[in-house]
């Protein structure tokens, strides 16, 4: 990873370089130039591919090419452009990165044919990339980012570096501070939890949620009986864990993903005889890694995803008849997040074509047209932008790990 | 106080495995004066060659009875069969041309090393954690409200045991004290008839060895791994030979055990994300007080 990543970047160069000579000289190759009434448009793609965040990254591409495969044979734009996903992971040694983000933004920018984008997947990766799609004005819809910060208050506006008046991102999933809520609102009320001890693995996502859980559950009158914080790449939680142990909790809360420490931090609490002991988590340890690196200790565990369970969903029968026979798998959690992400902006492209009398529109015409989305219809219900780029209709889906598979407890609909 | 026991066992576990990485550190900077950074990488080869072997046995579980005596030592010894000819490679192609060269050239060529391996692993086994099957039956000791796993008992009886074996191979035989002889000075040690360059193989092949074992000790103590983890064990093995006194095989061994008692300890009086803060700020007090380390000699007396 450590190579690949060295040479996509060398790469990125390289590309960010010809781009630049080409845009000059006139002639671009293959992509259609402003104006042009045919070519190639693309949409980019950045999620984490490889490593232990790929059992969550590829079902939620998937979505996003189904998406656009499905535009491509339904005659994209009258057929006068050809539609085409540009698709970078961001994982570097197999967990996503804020810099390798950054660096396929770069990427996906110095292509004229890119008109939007759909991604990150982690909050991290997402601070590093508003900043360059703002300067662009590049639009991007994540699937699954739910910190706060990325959309709401100062440190919202601080990532607005370029243009503070102008938002490029957009998210269909909802915040971690209706999350973190709603699940301190489910440990306490639902499931009896009245100690818990917190943990989080210190990244945007993590603490955010972890740091908002801890608080409500202090509100609704729960003891948190400690909030530790782990360290990136630590692999011995046995210490931590006894002390833990020591607290007596009814409940483990993790603030994380799978790949920062929720899958290991699970297994070993087997080791030190909290087997018994739930444990709790966000939409990071809901990836099917999570069963897979916590073993036979996965059993008794709550996650919640920030979507709601397409599976039962009628209006998502057809989304996900087609996932299964276009990739003989079963959906992942946020793969309908992403279908919906990339229809939005397919339809928002068709329109600016339209507006523009067939030819080739700009970023800006795209960026528009997505943020006035209102009432999209899509697997995962209505969807539209406030106007700081957040979802309407904000949704979350209870998870509990029964013989090493999550069932669905429940959809929880969120006032927006 | 139940718990301060408790955390006393955690520490003495996580500090076997760091003791025994950390022999491999302090033998090969004793001969030849190099950090050899892709050591830690050594180790977690360790844990994916006793998974190799675990699976070519057929074992994915607990085995019972004189079965897992044997189980046990084709694995142990594999592993550290398999890391001990991995080291004296590495030592041969990487190192051995670089050994007159100013010290910075080897110093980062053991860092390309340790890329080298991790990407080597990273392509073998893939990015995520690999689960590592649980073949020891691993019944718990209670003590009051203390607990002790079979397994803890294990990493911490190994360490002690192949430390004093090794202790008694370097000071009680030939080759030991061949070793101490190319420690002291390699062209006298030339001159008085010892092929330094055996030795210095001799050496890797003993200190990759034991990083073999560690990996074993580690893959059945935490029940998986990763290409990457041996990058942040390698660390603190490191920062514990330093600690012990580098060079110095006992030292190695009570900076190890002495790091992984910091380690609990810290994470359970103070909090888990200042333990590698404290375990650094108690490296740089001692090395204030005690420039050669806790058991280091000003006098090279080192293997």
């Amino acid at each position: 990873m450590r190579l690949s990543s060295f040479s996509r970047g060398v790469l990125a160069a390289v590309l960010a370089a010809a781009v630049a000579g080409c845009s000059s000289s006139g002639t671009s190759s293959g992509a259609a130039s402003s104006g042009a009434s045919s070519g190639t448009i693309k949409i980019g793609i950045d999620l984490p591919l490889s490593g232990a965040d790929a059992s969550i990254g590829i079902p939620t591409e998937n979505g996003a090419l189904l998406a656009i495969e499905q535009a491509g044979r339904n005659g994209f734009a009258g057929g006068a452009f050809k539609l085409e996903p540009s698709v970078l992971d961001d994982a570097v040694q197999g967990k996503h990165d804020p810099a390798a983000g950054a660096q396929n933004v770069q990427t996906f920018i110095s292509d004229p044919a890119v008109l939007a984008m759909v991604g990150p997947f982690n909050s991290n990766v997402a601070k590093s990339e508003i900043p360059l799609t703002n300067d662009a004005g590049l639009a991007q819809i994540s699937p699954s980012n739910t910190n706060d910060g990325l959309t709401i208050g100062d440190a919202a506006k601080k990532l607005r570096t370029a243009h503070p008046d102008v938002n490029t991102y957009f998210r269909v999933c909802t915040r971690d501070s209706k999350q973190g809520s709603a699940l301190a609102q489910v440990a306490y009320q639902r499931l009896g939890f009245k100690k818990v001890f917190v943990i989080d693995d210190n990244e945007t996502y993590g603490k955010g949620l972890a740091d908002v859980f801890d608080a409500s559950f202090r509100g609704l009158g729960g003891t948190v009986l400690g909030h530790e914080h782990i360290t990136s790449n630590q692999v011995d939680f046995k210490s931590l864990l006894t002390k833990v142990k020591s607290l007596n909790p009814d409940a483990v809360f993790f603030g994380g993903n799978t790949s920062t420490g929720g899958g290991l931090i699970r297994r070993q609490m087997g080791d030190v005889g909290l087997a018994q002991t739930p444990f709790l988590g966000g939409d990071g340890i809901s990836d099917a890694e999570f069963e897979k690196q916590a073993g036979d200790a996965a059993n008794g565990s709550y996650m919640t995803v920030a979507s709601p369970d397409v599976t039962k969903i009628p209006a998502a029968k057809s989304f996900i008849n087609a996932y299964q026979a276009r990739f003989k798998s079963n959906v992942g959690p946020y793969s309908a997040s992403a279908y919906t992400a990339a229809k939005i902006e397919i339809a928002a492209i068709e329109k600016a074509i339209k507006d523009n009398g067939g030819k080739m529109p700009t970023r800006a015409d795209v960026l528009k047209n997505i943020a006035s989305t209102t009432n999209f219809d899509s697997p995962i219900g209505k969807v539209g932008f406030d106007a700081n780029g957040d979802t309407t209709s904000p949704v979350l889906t209870l998870l509990h790990v029964v013989n090493g598979k999550p069932q669905v407890v429940d959809v929880i609909q969120l006032k927006s | 106080m139940d718990v301060f026991f408790q955390q006393l066992i955690n520490g003495l576990s996580l500090g076997g495995i760091y003791a025994l990485i950390a022999l491999g550190y302090t033998m090969v900077y004793g001969i030849i004066e190099l950090i050899n950074f892709a050591h830690g990488d050594v180790y977690t080869l360790g844990t994916f060659f006793s998974l190799a072997i675990l699976t070519l046995l057929g074992v994915d579980s607990v085995v019972h009875g004189p079965a897992l005596i044997g189980v046990l030592a084709v694995t142990i010894l594999g592993a550290m069969i398999l890391c001990g000819l991995t080291g004296v490679i590495i030592e041969r192609l990487a190192y051995r041309r670089l050994r007159n060269a100013p010290k910075l050239a080897p110093l980062i060529t053991a860092i390309g090393m340790s890329f080298i391996l991790e990407n080597l692993m990273l392509y073998w086994r893939g990015p995520s954690p690999v689960p590592f099957p649980q073949v020891i039956p691993n019944p718990q000791f209670a003590l009051g409200a203390v607990t002790i796993q079979a397994k803890q008992i294990i990493v911490v009886l190994l360490a002690v045991v192949l430390m004093v074996v090794l202790q008694t191979f370097v000071y009680n035989t030939r080759l030991g004290k061949a070793m101490r002889a190319t420690a002291q000075d390699k062209d006298a040690a030339q001159l008085m008839g010892i092929d330094i360059n055996t030795t210095i193989a001799l050496t890797f092949l003993i200190g990759s060895a034991l990083a073999g074992a560690a990996g074993f000790v580690s893959g059945m103590y935490y029940g998986s791994t990763w290409f990457f983890n041996g990058f942040g064990a390698g660390l603190k093995a490191f920062t514990a030979a330093v600690l012990g006194g580098i060079g110095n095989l006992a030292g190695a061994m009570l900076g190890g055990f002495l790091i992984g008692l910091i380690e609990a300890m810290t994470t359970q009086f103070i909090s888990d994300q200042w333990s590698n803060v404290v375990v650094f700020s108690v490296l740089v007090l001692v090395l204030i007080f005690r420039p050669s380390g806790l058991l280091g000699e000003s006098l090279p007396n080192k293997v």
